[in-house]
């Protein structure tokens, strides 16, 4: 029974971290019809902006979170608008090779800069615990959680109750609609694009708090990102955090009682089953 | 000109089968790496280019292809082309029984799927005792490559008959109809269900056959090479770098990449990585349609033809 | 006249709404009936129910007498069920002839597999609706009217014994229209019975044989044309959608 609670705590707090790191792809999915295969590498340097912040700047990597973001932000509107803005009217699968020749140049300049080795980012509470019965959270873990749980539910303020945020979301209905509020179509697309790839860039730092980074990392989670897009729907963050919760749970159970081996068969045979069994998600509307 | 394509045709071929008789190690070693993607090109090119699915499963064909020969040989001691013979059979079960379910899927929700399949596929295997899980399987040596380039040529030889045969047979053309507009293809008598799953049966052989080859080549196979995604998105680049859904695009975007890119990797091979990245991009870009393309209609257009393609998918 | 296809108390539902709604009526062999209603009425739904694209919620239809419930799209085409759009929708990469040859190698009675015949059927096609100048083009180099007349020419070289089109005249001049109407009577003068959607008033009386009104998804009248057309319930239909 102790052992059910902690696997539970452990797939919880790795569902938060999962939550935040789909947002910015559903976002980019439901908005910009732009699948991004290179997600889990934005993921992968946002996750080395904050290695570097702490190894070379002492930031910590909570406290370093905006600035992460920050130059994700920048990363992201930059290559929305000179790059992956030329082909956003082109067939669905010419904008999936895009990306994913974005993925092949942002991981093997991640090999020449940061080499291939094995990053983790130490902060001096690394190896703190927080007891709560016969649950043990380790303090990384509980505050990367918490960050993410504040990301997905600022997010989705913003969505709701900011004048941008309307934009968007009348812009994955129409394009137009951004217009009516006075917004320039290619600025919010671009803006959209980098909100999400901040996102991605704050899930890397978190990342980076509670596992190892090396520029290998992005397929993986970008694959899961889909899982947990596909599972909560592409329109609300919180569908979003749902579907990342869910992964985690489900992937820490069959870690349990199957076998560590089977988590990925879980997980991705999850996406399969969903989207035979519901092409629009199990939550909400997708694209 | 039309006369000459049949001799020009017959000259390269020639040319081609000569390789391991003049050619060095290193070049037949190449040719046996190019032409096996050719075949992965050209084989995606069946349910990519032909019938419109942008399939990422076809590494699973692939790692099918390839552990069947493994299993036969290393742990039944089965001879070679029982084993092929068993890799196509588990890639055929495979694509009949999720074949229907997944083929409804359009778009990305097709792209997904079948990527899921593939990491799916990998982590099973990677748990199944019989396939040596995690770990792999070492085969038995053979050290022939001219036997392995001359199967290989063979396979590519196959595949581009069959493709041919696409472009001038009712099979083909229903697939090219499903492409174009599935419920018009539908309402006009084309059985759509059925013809994509045999689309996907018929890309999977391929793709399975190339595999098999392969592991008995390399004599060594883990989930994670047999299934790799990235080789998924290799054959795609360049069935749709040549021009997907043409005859002999796939061959030329195979054997030109493999070219630049082997070039390349002499020097250093992370920059090699990097120019495949960037050729994609600048491909996707600049050339949407592929070579087959720009050579038919770039020729008269010149540098505005970039131009256009750019316009007509920018915002 | 021999009902050629019987639609038996027909009723369509999507989420809620009722599209088509008890819906009952029958085709005979050579007929041309004019199906009418306002937007939104239900036609094309109707077409499509026909043509297999969507199931009916409940009722049944029957062709040559054989039950069509659960017959999928591609083989009520075979047995010599053809349509055309409305929204035209063409293989747009394909060239005009490849279009149409689809139809003749795939529609009824196309089991052939002779890639050849079939564009022979298809060029005849062409001849036919008056395109055979553009075969050689790409389907989507052509304006609006050609493609109505490729949607035309695709369905009637699958060789159908009930022709289902849905608003073939729109968006056409009335040159055109005359035009069109000529080549439906031709169609109908080979032996095969003709569904006609239309909005132009004056062809669709002059062109059909019976009238059927459509409003709210429920039938409103169904004969004579002139006698339809005359008919209260169906003025005050269109009259009403005018106000509104």
């Amino acid at each position: 029974m102790d052992l059910l609670a902690q696997v539970l705590a452990n797939g919880v707090l790795l569902g938060g971290l999962y939550a935040v790191m789909a947002l910015g792809l559903a976002l980019a999915w439901g908005v910009l019809n732009i699948v991004n295969l290179a997600h889990g590498s934005f993921i992968m340097l946002g996750g080395y902006a904050a290695w570097y912040l702490f190894t070379w700047l002492h930031i910590d990597p909570f406290l370093g979170l905006p600035l992460t973001a920050a130059m994700m932000f920048a990363l992201g509107y930059a290559l929305q608008r000179g790059v992956l803005n030329l082909i956003v009217r082109a067939p669905m699968f010419n904008t999936l090779l895009l990306t994913f020749g974005l993925d092949v140049v942002l991981s093997y300049l991640a090999q020449i800069v940061f080499s291939a080795d094995f990053r983790t980012i130490n902060p001096p509470y690394a190896g703190s615990q927080l007891n709560l019965g016969a649950v043990v959270l380790p303090v990384a873990r509980l505050g990367a959680f918490t960050a993410a749980i504040v990301l997905t539910v600022g997010m989705w303020l913003f969505l709701l109750h900011t004048r941008i945020g309307r934009a968007i979301r009348a812009t994955a209905q129409n394009l137009n609609a951004a217009r009516l509020y006075g917004v320039e179509p290619r600025h919010l697309y671009a803006l959209t694009f980098a909100i999400g790839c901040a996102l991605a860039g704050a899930s890397g730092a978190l990342y980076g708090t509670v596992s190892q980074i090396n520029p290998y990392i992005g397929a993986t989670l970008t694959a899961k990102s889909f899982a947990i897009a596909i599972i909560g729907g592409l329109d609300n963050p919180l569908g979003v955090l749902v579907g990342g919760l869910f992964l985690g749970l489900i992937e820490s159970l069959t870690a349990l009682y199957i076998g560590p081996t089977w988590s990925d068969v879980a997980s991705f045979g999850i996406l399969v089953l969903v989207l035979i069994v519901r092409p629009t998600g199990l939550l909400g509307r997708t694209a | 000109m039309k006369r000459l394509r049949p001799l020009a045709v017959a000259a390269g071929l020639v040319l081609l089968a000569g390789v391991p008789w003049y050619g060095s190690d290193v070049l037949v070693q190449f040719g046996i790496n190019a032409l096996l993607l050719a075949v992965l090109a050209q084989g995606w090119n069946i349910i990519g280019g032909f019938t419109g699915y942008p399939s990422f499963g076809n590494s699973v064909f692939y790692g099918l292809g390839s552990y069947g020969v493994a299993i036969v040989m290393v742990q039944w001691h089965g001879s070679f082309a029982l084993g092929l013979a068993f890799g196509v059979a588990l890639a055929v079960v495979f694509a009949f029984v999720l074949g229907a379910p997944i083929l409804r899927l359009r778009g990305h929700y097709f792209a997904i799927a079948t990527l899921g399949l593939a990491q799916v596929m990998a982590a099973i295997i990677a748990n199944v005792p019989l396939a040596g899980q995690n770990i792999g399987l070492v085969l038995p040596p053979l050290n022939d490559d001219r036997m392995f380039y001359e199967l290989a040529l063979t396979l590519l030889i196959a595949a581009t008959a069959t493709v041919y045969w696409l472009t001038r047979s009712r099979f083909g053309f229903g697939l090219i109809a499903i492409r174009e507009n599935e419920e018009g293809a539908a309402v006009m008598g084309v059985d759509t269900t059925r013809y994509k799953v045999l689309a996907f049966t018929l890309s999977g052989t391929f793709s399975a056959l190339a595999g098999g080859i392969h592991a008995y080549w390399i004599t060594f196979l883990d989930p994670e090479s047999a299934f790799d995604i990235s080789l998924n998105v290799k054959m795609i680049i360049m069935a749709v770098f040549g021009g997907a859904g043409t005859v002999f695009g796939p061959i030329v975007g195979a054997l030109s990449l493999s070219g630049i890119s082997e070039l390349l990797s002499s020097e250093v091979t992370r920059v090699a990585g990097l120019f495949f990245g960037i050729v994609i991009v600048a491909a996707v870009v600049l050339m949407p349609r592929g070579l087959a393309d720009l050579a038919r209609r770039g020729r008269r257009a010149g540098w505005r033809y970039f131009i256009e393609n750019i316009r007509a998918n920018r915002l | 006249m021999n009902a050629l296809l019987e639609v038996d108390r027909v009723t369509r539902r999507f989420s809620g709404l009722t599209a088509v709604n008890d819906v009952s009526f029958t085709i005979g062999e050579s007929e041309i009936l004019g199906l009418i209603g306002p937007n939104g009425a239900g036609k094309t739904t109707l077409v499509s129910l026909i043509s297999g694209t969507l199931e009916p919620s409940v009722g049944g239809i029957r062709f040559q007498g054989q039950a069509l419930t659960g017959v999928p799209a591609y083989r009520r085409a075979r047995l010599g069920i053809g349509r055309t759009f409305q929204i035209m929708q063409p293989f747009p990469g394909l060239s005009v002839l490849d279009n149409v040859a689809v139809g003749a190698l795939f529609g009824h009675g196309g089991a052939s597999g002779n890639l050849a015949s079939a564009r022979d059927k298809a060029r005849s096609a062409l001849e036919f609706v008056g395109l055979g100048k553009f075969i050689s083009q790409r389907a989507e180099s052509l304006g609006g009217p050609g493609r109505k007349r490729l949607e035309l020419a695709k369905a009637l070289a699958m060789q159908p014994t009930l022709l289902l089109c849905d608003e073939v005249m729109a968006g056409l001049t009335p040159v055109e229209v005359d035009e069109v109407v000529a080549l439906l009577r031709r169609v109908r003068d080979r032996g095969i019975s003709v569904l006609v959607i239309e909005h132009v008033m004056k062809a669709i009386r002059e062109l059909s044989d019976r009238l059927l009104v459509l409003h709210h998804g429920e039938k409103i009248a169904d004969g004579k044309p002139d006698a339809v057309l005359s008919d209260t319930t169906v003025i005050e239909a269109y009259l009403g959608r005018r106000r509104s």
